[in-house]
């Protein structure tokens, strides 16, 4: 955005400091110092940052005892709860609870963010979107897992755990991950081997169409990276460089808006999230949806219930299928007063048998790779092994402390192009610009 | 509504002493005030003059009107500027119109008045969340109810995406508004209506006045106090739009409000002092327009009291 300017305000106090202008250097310091004062009440000296975080002890897990507050966004499922007293149960020296501090995904994050500035003790673990990792871990707000990940590492998909990771540590343990999918009607359209014979199956008949999520929100920006990422383009490099200035960013930006041109997607998508998606998809009128893993359960409730499959998330024409990953991981805070018992808890949630349970009782994507060939697990959930397929090959989104605003950047560029707002070059180029002055802001 | 004031030549020491008595008395009061209003305008203005990064959270470097010149001198805010004026001035203007009308109505004497006066205040008492939902639901391409009756009899719109492209984004986002605080308009009005005395227009029938002169020489110009008063609320309201937009497109297709901008620096991107410099911005907006308000039609308010005296 235009509006975030890195300003150089140490410079202009500098330059005050002529004789001339003894006054407005009392001033100046008279009113830094104030600033200091008020941002003492606010929370205190400089963060720790993420290089002196400390870390979470592997071994502690086993002689923990006490009480572990869980806290994050309101458990429609079922699923934190339900852990928190399973853990109870089986480990019998700690208590768990789940505490909701948030209605939506944005509200749980303010809450999240509210507490860890202002060192509250309230919560040892919080439920962490995986986009949130590097803004609280750059933060010094997490304890750092490394030796908890790595100790667990071999029950772990790899990438979930890359979803943790912030300058080269781990700050956090996933808990159950997500991955887009497409649900295709087999009756009337082939099986999606890449979005070019997708979207050209889609263009054939007008009940063949493709729903996606094109509304002006973070949805757009996983829509758009999924499509990005299989075509071998990327948002930032792996030192962090801006590399959205490219000719694959291009091509699928013309790709998906001559899709709407073409009728292989209806303009409707541009007023889409994941629930209208799913509603119009269930009036029988398309070929092809892009929705996440718990569509399923819906869709079999419907009369499509017999007519749809599900797949993984198609590649780009002679490429490799490469998604984006959701989910949600767990953070211990840097101010929990019980670490070892919030490594008990990590140690329960992520153990293969508790895994089992979060796809069978909570329908939610495991961590654990051996829960998907389970049997007991393919019965309740029969897309098991395309998950896997688009949860293995999933990539996460862009690792930086202001993900926040390069999402932004993402989403309202692209959907500028794809409402026809503004061209494709002129899109590109925002992009980049937004994305780098977001980055400078840091 | 004039405040008489005592020139100080004229004050003996009894006026004093009562002056320093009423001081006391409502210092109470004026600290309290202080503390609710002044104290948080003032932190954000101290806000705005700073720079907090996500890097330094909690640290502020100050850096004077660095996030206003930053802020002014953006497309966004000043894209953001114009639509929410242009909504301001739709939807405002609507509601004067359809409120009178509706005032009008309610004021005449029929069976059930006073259950059609609640009925009618329905919308207004819903939260503007939900109402927008609803309204973002009924304009869903394909299976919304206002899109669906308009295919189904053949009209025009029925194969529009209404929340896909600026113009017919714009009216949706006009109409919800318009549904739901026309009532509110109205309420004021009606209770404008209600002062003017039944002898007024007695007089004006025995003169032989036509319904539409009486209506254009003596309700309106009667009326003038309440409409005024009914459209300063609203465009102080419309100013500050933010839940309409951000429910039905947030933001999308050129319909994001300042607030909508602030709320985006502040909240998801933890930018303090540009988003407070915006609230600044949006809160000086409204304060601007509502001062021209009261200073040029808020004198008609002044005449008409006087007249009415």
């Amino acid at each position: 955005m235009d509006l975030n300017r890195p300003a150089s305000p140490l410079q202009s106090q500098n330059n005050a400091a002529t004789p001339r202008n003894r006054k407005g250097l009392a001033a100046a310091t008279a009113i830094a110092a104030a600033a200091l004062i008020l941002s003492a009440c606010g929370g205190g000296a400089a963060p720790q940052g993420a290089e002196q975080a400390a870390a979470a002890d592997p071994a502690s897990g086993a002689n923990a005892s006490g009480a572990v507050n869980i806290c994050g966004v309101k458990d429609a499922s079922g699923i934190y709860k339900g852990t928190a007293e399973a853990f109870t149960k089986a480990n019998g020296k700690v208590t768990a609870k789940y505490t909701e501090i948030g209605a939506t995904t944005d509200e749980a994050r303010t809450q999240i963010v509210q507490r860890l500035e202002g060192k509250s003790t309230e919560c040892d673990l919080f439920v962490t979107d995986v986009i949130w990792t590097s803004e609280f871990a750059s933060q010094g707000w997490l304890l750092d897992q490394t030796k908890l990940v790595e100790a667990n590492k071999d029950r772990l998909i790899p990438s979930t755990v890359e979803t943790t990771k912030y300058q080269d540590k781990y700050w956090g343990s996933p808990f159950f991950t997500n991955a887009g999918l497409i649900y295709y009607q087999k009756d009337k359209v082939a099986k999606p081997e890449s979005w070019q014979q997708l979207y050209a199956e889609a263009a054939k008949a007008p009940g063949n169409g493709y729903v996606y999520q094109g509304k002006q929100y973070e949805g757009l920006t996983v829509n758009f990276l999924e499509m990005l990422y299989s075509a071998g383009g990327e948002v930032l490099n792996e030192q962090g460089d801006v590399k959205i200035d490219s000719k694959e960013t291009r091509d699928v930006l013309n790709f998906m808006s001559d899709g709407l041109k073409s009728g292989s997607a209806d303009r409707a998508v541009l007023t889409y999230n994941e629930d209208p998606a799913r509603l119009a998809y269930e009036s029988g009128d398309f070929g092809y949806q892009r929705n996440w893993p718990h569509v399923y359960r819906l869709l079999n409730a419907t009369p499509l219930a017999s007519s749809f499959a599900v797949a993984p998330l198609p590649a780009w024409e002679g490429g490799k299928a490469s998604g984006v990953l959701g989910g949600w991981n767990l953070a211990i805070s840097a101010h929990s007063t019980n670490q070892a018992g919030a490594v008990a808890f990590i140690d329960f949630a992520t153990t293969p048998d508790w895994q089992k349970h979060v796809a069978m009782d909570y329908s939610q994507a495991p961590v654990n790779e051996a829960a998907y060939s389970d049997p007991a697990v393919l019965q309740k959930m029969p897309f098991a092994t395309e998950l896997l397929a688009s949860v293995k090959g999933a990539k996460p989104r862009p690792i930086s402390p202001v993900y926040p605003q390069i999402s932004q950047a993402i989403y309202k560029n692209v959907y500028a192009v794809l409402s026809g707002t503004a061209s494709m070059e002129e899109a590109v180029q925002k992009m980049a610009e937004e994305i780098t002055t977001a980055k400078a802001s840091f | 509504m004039a405040i008489k004031t005592i020139p100080p030549s004229r004050t003996s020491g009894r006026d004093r002493a009562e002056r320093k008595l009423a001081f006391r008395m409502t210092a109470p009061s004026l600290v309290i005030m202080a503390l609710v209003a002044a104290v948080p305008i003032g932190y954000a203005i101290w806000l705005s003059l700073n720079q907090y990064s996500v890097r330094t959270a909690g640290l502020s470097r100050f850096v004077g009107l660095d996030n206003y010149i930053a802020a002014l001198t953006s497309n966004e805010w000043w894209a953001a500027f114009g639509q929410t004026f242009l909504f301001a001035g739709l939807s405002v203007s609507l509601e004067l119109i359809l409120g009178t009308a509706m005032a009008l109505l309610l004021n005449l004497a029929f069976k059930g008045r006073s259950v059609l006066r609640t009925v009618v205040l329905l919308p207004y008492a819903i939260i503007t969340v939900v109402s927008a939902i609803t309204w973002q639901t009924m304009f869903q391409p394909n299976m919304g109810l206002v899109t669906n009756v308009l295919s189904t009899l053949g009209l025009p719109g029925g194969d529009v995406v209404w929340l896909g492209e600026h113009g017919y984004a714009m009216a949706v986002i006009v109409m919800a508004d318009v549904w739901k605080t026309t009532p509110f308009a109205a309420l004021i009005i009606l209770a404008g209506l209600q002062v003017i005395s039944a002898e007024t227009y007695e007089a004006a029938e025995l003169d032989g006045a036509s319904k539409w002169q009486t209506f254009v020489n003596i309700t309106l110009p009667l009326l003038r106090p309440a409409i005024v008063l009914a459209a300063i609320f609203r465009t102080m309201d419309a100013l500050r739009v933010f839940d309409l937009p951000f429910v039905l497109t947030r933001g999308a297709n050129g319909t994001e409000s300042m607030s909508m901008l602030a709320y985006t620096q502040l909240r998801e991107n933890r930018l303090v002092g540009e988003g407070s410099a915006l609230s600044i911005l949006t809160f000086l907006t409204v304060m601007v327009v509502s001062v021209i308000y009261v200073r040029f039609a808020g004198g008609n308010i002044r005449d008409v009291a006087k007249e009415e005296q």
